[in-house]
């Protein structure tokens, strides 16, 4: 897990580690925690979490500073990214969350203009094909978890640009 | 007074460049080094080399024309402060105390500067309240005031993007 992940520069300045009390400062605060976990997660790959991993992993525990954010901060911090769309609760205690470092509208977008521009609108994909496929192995959703991936089909069937289907082995999808 | 094409006009405008784009990181206060660093590798090879006296005398310019900047002396070097936040003299000295370690407490300053509790708290909580400090619950002891603008780690950043968009007027 120790791969070359540029923290920044807060991640080294102790006060990053407890809530500002100044508004100004604290927006700041919460804007670099926001960035920070979205980074880590897509480098690490990582897609969901509990609230109980989040507080002993390196994110928000930085052993050498001797720092780690508490446990009601990192609440804060989960709530700006529920707010801003990249977070959600898995369950109702909140104690386990999807983080998508990109919202699910934003990958929905990325996958329709795949379809458009591959001319296969109209065309029946499993989620299986959409994320592993051979034929999407250069984009950037391939390899996408399938939680975000059945998030970012559905805002696209709010959109009316598909459906979401059910298929021989599990789900699909149809594309308009 | 300055002319357009003047040496210190030009080095003024990247002081005032460097100060905007790290305004957001230590509230408008940054050190001679870290300006003199950010400012050289703003010029690239070719421009004409420039020293920290260079320096000086450019902020001393922009400081006639009334653009809110001062330089505040503290343990052999200068802090300079671009945003006007209101600093006077128990901030400042406070400011200098800090700049040994890149913090200060209400220890050190009842130790160093004898003052009263409350008058140590006060100016710590100004310099909060001007985005000049931030706190830290989590030190050994007692609450510590970190300045951003003394964060040596600081020195090695990069201006980001974003900082640099902040940047254009």
């Amino acid at each position: 897990m120790a791969m070359s992940f540029e923290w920044p520069w807060q991640y080294r300045f102790p006060p990053f580690f407890t809530l500002q009390p100044n508004m100004d400062t604290r927006q700041k605060q919460l804007a670099a925690w926001c960035s920070l976990v979205l980074s880590f997660c897509r480098l690490h790959k990582q897609s969901s979490m509990t609230v109980m991993e989040a507080q002993e992993s390196p994110l928000f525990n930085n052993v050498k500073l001797q720092r780690k954010l508490p446990v009601e901060s990192i609440q804060i911090v989960l709530e700006e990214l529920r707010k801003k769309g990249n977070l959600e609760w898995l369950d109702k205690n909140k104690s386990s969350f999807l983080i998508m470092w990109r919202r699910p509208e934003e990958w929905g977008k990325l996958i329709y203009q795949w379809v458009s521009r591959s001319g296969q609108n109209n065309s029946v994909f499993t989620l299986y094909e959409l994320t592993c496929g051979e034929d999407t192995e250069d984009e950037e959703f391939h390899g996408l978890d399938e939680a975000t991936l059945l998030r970012a089909l559905q805002a696209l069937q709010q959109e009316h640009k598909a459906e979401i289907i059910t298929v021989s082995d599990g789900r699909g999808v149809k594309f308009f | 007074m300055l002319g357009v094409g003047d040496f210190y006009y030009e080095l003024g405008v990247q002081i005032i460049e460097v100060c905007l784009a790290l305004k957001h990181r230590n509230g408008g206060l940054i050190t001679l080094e870290e300006l003199h660093q950010q400012v050289l590798k703003g010029r690239g090879k070719f421009a004409q080399d420039v020293s920290q006296d260079d320096l000086i005398r450019a902020i001393k310019k922009l400081k006639a024309l009334g653009t809110g900047f001062s330089i505040i002396p503290v343990g052999g070097t200068y802090l300079i402060q671009s945003v006007p936040a209101e600093l006077n003299m128990d901030h400042t000295v406070v400011l200098q105390l800090a700049e040994k370690s890149g913090y200060v407490t209400v220890s050190d300053i009842k130790a160093t500067l004898k003052w009263e509790t409350e008058r140590a708290r006060q100016v710590l909580e100004h310099l909060l309240k001007e985005g000049l400090a931030w706190l830290d619950l989590q030190a050994p002891g007692e609450a510590h005031y970190w300045l951003p603008a003394l964060f040596t780690d600081l020195y090695s950043q990069e201006i980001t993007a974003d900082e640099a968009r902040e940047a254009l007027p």
